[in-house]
């Protein structure tokens, strides 16, 4: 008896673990593994390919469309970062408040949230168009005199895609923080007050202090999000990347070079792979700097 | 301690690179799974697929008709048809033909059938059919034949080309006459700067950028006689793209074509946005569906110089365990019977010699919609594949890249072109 139940102890767990792990190593570790393979290789979607050694590596060093794409996807996150982690956090302060009518506010700006990545894209195509809404108002109250090409300038472009992600990102941000904010106690910003800290400085150093977490775990998210960009550029560029491809992403790159019966899915791969690590380091980075911050 | 941490790594690297020099199978593969190993008179009979691209619900019953008269001619036959929808088509067949389960016949357009007649995933349809070439035309045979490859790979099914629309309303308003309207590239250019002028740059006549098939026409010389270097960076090419620079520079062209697709063309037309556009023989009924108010006021007229040729087939899959029933449901689809039956519900033309009698494509009732067809019907006796098959997409959307920096003025309209025909070879020979 005590035998079988030794026994059972052994598998068990192999058995309870095997779907799972099965799962992980076929649809997440694999096509990883294949992906630093197919790096090495001049593969297409049919007939197969051959080792190529590092000449995928050695094509992107002197890509020029890479060297956009990362620009790109580096200031996208230069300039997301601070607003996405900053206004989110006011915008949360503000709707915590228990006032009548705040779940009103609070709704509204969550509405872009739920609102298809693509459907708000395109309507900020016609928006933003030569012939949309700004350009058109903007016109009408002689503020320009002719449009302004927020869809076919390379940088204008770029600043449109980044509101866009701005402005869809507030209100999901601002649900994380609420959830942060009922976290800090309200005893702390009592003691604040009796000790006659004003509004701003109770913000400072009390709820600063006690959402940090969340904001690094948050900084965290929008660098990612930020340097894989895809759905805004490409939509609002109309799947070209902007004049001269100049607005492309790295996703974009990806995409443009994997597709189709001629898609070269070795330099895809390296591109992924240049993704992964300019992925990982903001990450490492601001994960490390959330440690010295803790422990100081 | 290091060291012991770095095994587990470099194991894994070594098997990476190992997997990766022996999983995948050489492109240079030159086996000739493509001739067929049956003739045209082998008897038909047994099981057979065919595929076709978004053909359900529209013509769900003509297609079953064609299908029902296959199997009674053919007594043993049963054909089994799958209709693939129009999005992602390509992706599918690509699915398909990586995976070994490509259908016996398949609709493929040149493009597509290309990589994989390269790949001996089609078979050589002209070789097991020695009537092939008297009855087709010539134009959609050679669109299956490819520099480098010996052989056809597929029967043309049905063909189009583009005609020129252009809105009447809009001239009138200008001082322009739409029943007489540009019939050279430098006309147009003329024309779209006296819209621009005269509605205080309110209205366009242009909304495309140039493409390959715009170089074919101005007599550039896309690709080699060998089919492996691209030689479109000549003076012509460079010439063209000043035209088209000088004429956005100067606000003849809306400045959002840098970042449009290419359909924006005709989408903006439908729009009432732009003043001309290119379109099949049908396209008219399509801009008056979706906008009533261009009722009437839409004037056709024969394409620009050498109108596009665009073609649909139907090849033959290499592994196909029923050649004889493949290779004859091919032939019975693309017969000139069933082209002409089909065309007449579709407004496609059919790509058979002996079409090219009926009153029905050549005759027009009167109506501008019938006046279209007629137009584009002759347009084909002249039509040519302006864009090589071995453009694939990446290849394209970058040469599109390069063209939209010189027409906005980012860089010269030669080093653009230097640019794409690098990026082009470095792609073609990869």
């Amino acid at each position: 008896m005590r035998k079988g139940v030794r026994y059972q102890r052994w598998f068990t767990p192999w058995v309870l673990v095997i779907p799972a792990l099965a799962w992980l190593l076929v649809f997440n570790l694999w096509p990883s593994v294949n992906t630093v393979i197919l790096s090495f290789t001049n593969a297409r979607p049919i007939g197969g390919g051959s080792f190529v050694g590092l000449k995928n590596f050695e094509t992107l060093l002197h890509d020029e469309q890479l060297r956009y794409a990362l620009l790109n996807s580096v200031i996208y996150m230069v300039v997301c970062l601070p607003f996405l982690t900053i206004f989110p956090l006011l915008l949360a302060v503000l709707v915590e408040k228990k006032l009548p009518g705040i779940t009103f506010f609070r709704t509204a700006f969550y509405t872009p949230v739920v609102a298809s990545a693509v459907v708000v894209a395109l309507i900020w195509q016609w928006i933003l168009d030569d012939r949309g809404l700004v350009n058109g108002l903007a016109e009408k109250l002689g503020v320009i005199s002719g449009p302004l090409p927020f869809l076919s300038d390379q940088w204008l472009l770029l600043l449109s895609a980044i509101s866009l992600t701005i402005w869809k990102g507030l209100g999901y941000y601002m649900i994380i923080y609420l959830a942060a904010l009922g976290n800090v106690g309200r005893e702390l910003h009592e003691a604040a007050a009796v000790d006659g800290a004003s509004p701003l400085r109770r913000f400072i150093h009390v709820t600063i202090p006690g959402v940090r977490g969340t904001m690094v775990l948050i900084s965290i998210l929008i660098s990612v999000s930020a340097l894989r960009v895809f759905s805004e550029l490409f939509i609002l560029s109309g799947g070209k990347g902007g004049p001269g491809g100049r607005d492309n992403s790295v996703v974009m790159l990806i995409q443009q070079y994997s597709q189709g019966f001629e898609g070269n899915l070795g330099y895809a791969s390296a591109l992924s792979i240049v993704l992964f690590f300019v992925t990982v380091v903001p990450m490492l980075v601001l994960a490390r700097l959330n440690r010295k911050a803790a422990d100081a | 301690m290091r060291s012991r941490r770095l095994i587990p790594v470099a194991a894994l690297a070594v098997a990476a690179i190992t997997l990766a020099g022996c999983g995948l199978g050489s492109s240079d593969d030159t086996s000739s799974d493509s001739k067929p190993t049956v003739d045209a008179n082998t008897k038909v009979t047994g099981e057979v697929s065919l595929q076709t691209w978004a053909l359900k619900p529209k013509f769900t019953s003509y297609v079953e008709g064609v299908v029902k008269a296959f199997e009674a001619k053919y007594p043993g036959t049963k054909v089994t048809w799958l209709d693939q929808p129009g999005d992602g088509y390509d992706k599918k067949v690509l699915s398909q033909a990586s995976a070994g389960q490509l259908p016996d016949v398949v609709n493929l357009p040149p493009d597509f059938a290309l990589p994989l007649a390269k790949q001996n995933l089609l078979l050589d349809v002209a070789a097991a059919d020695p009537k092939l070439s008297e009855e087709y035309v010539e134009g959609g045979i050679q669109a299956y034949q490819y520099q480098g490859q010996n052989g056809t790979f597929g029967y043309p099914w049905y063909l189009n080309t583009d005609i020129d629309y252009w809105n009447s309303a809009k001239f009138t308003a200008v001082g322009l006459d739409a029943k007489n309207p540009p019939k050279t590239f430098d006309e147009l250019l003329a024309a779209a700067k006296v819209m621009h002028d005269k509605s205080g740059g309110k209205e366009y006549l242009m909304s495309r950028l140039p493409g390959i098939g715009d170089f074919t026409n101005a007599g550039v010389k896309v690709l080699s006689d060998d089919g492996k270097t691209f030689t479109f960076n000549t003076p012509e090419a460079v010439a063209l793209l000043e035209k088209y620079r000088a004429a956005y520079q100067a606000g003849y062209l809306p400045r959002d074509i840098l970042t449009q697709e290419y359909l924006g063309n005709s989408k903006l037309f439908t729009q009432g946005k732009v003043a001309w556009t290119t379109g099949g023989g049908n396209a008219i009924q399509d801009f008056q569906k979706d906008n009533p108010s261009l009722k009437g006021k839409v004037v056709a007229s024969p394409a620009l110089d050498t109108p596009p040729l665009y073609v649909q087939g139907l090849s033959v899959s290499a592994k196909t365990k029923n050649q004889a029933a493949a290779i004859a449901l091919a032939r019975f689809v693309t017969n000139a019977e069933n082209q002409a039956a089909f065309a007449k519900i579709v407004n496609i033309f059919p790509s058979t010699k002996a079409s090219g009698g009926d009153p029905y494509f050549s005759k027009s009732d009167g109506t501008p919609e019938s006046d279209a067809k007629v137009l584009a019907f002759a347009s084909l006796a002249k039509a040519k594949s302006l864009q090589p098959a071995v453009i694939s997409g990446a290849t394209n959307d970058f040469i599109n890249q390069q063209i939209s920096l010189a027409i906005a003025g980012k860089v010269t309209s030669k080093a653009a072109l230097d640019a794409a025909v690098a990026k082009a070879n470095q792609l073609l020979t990869q």
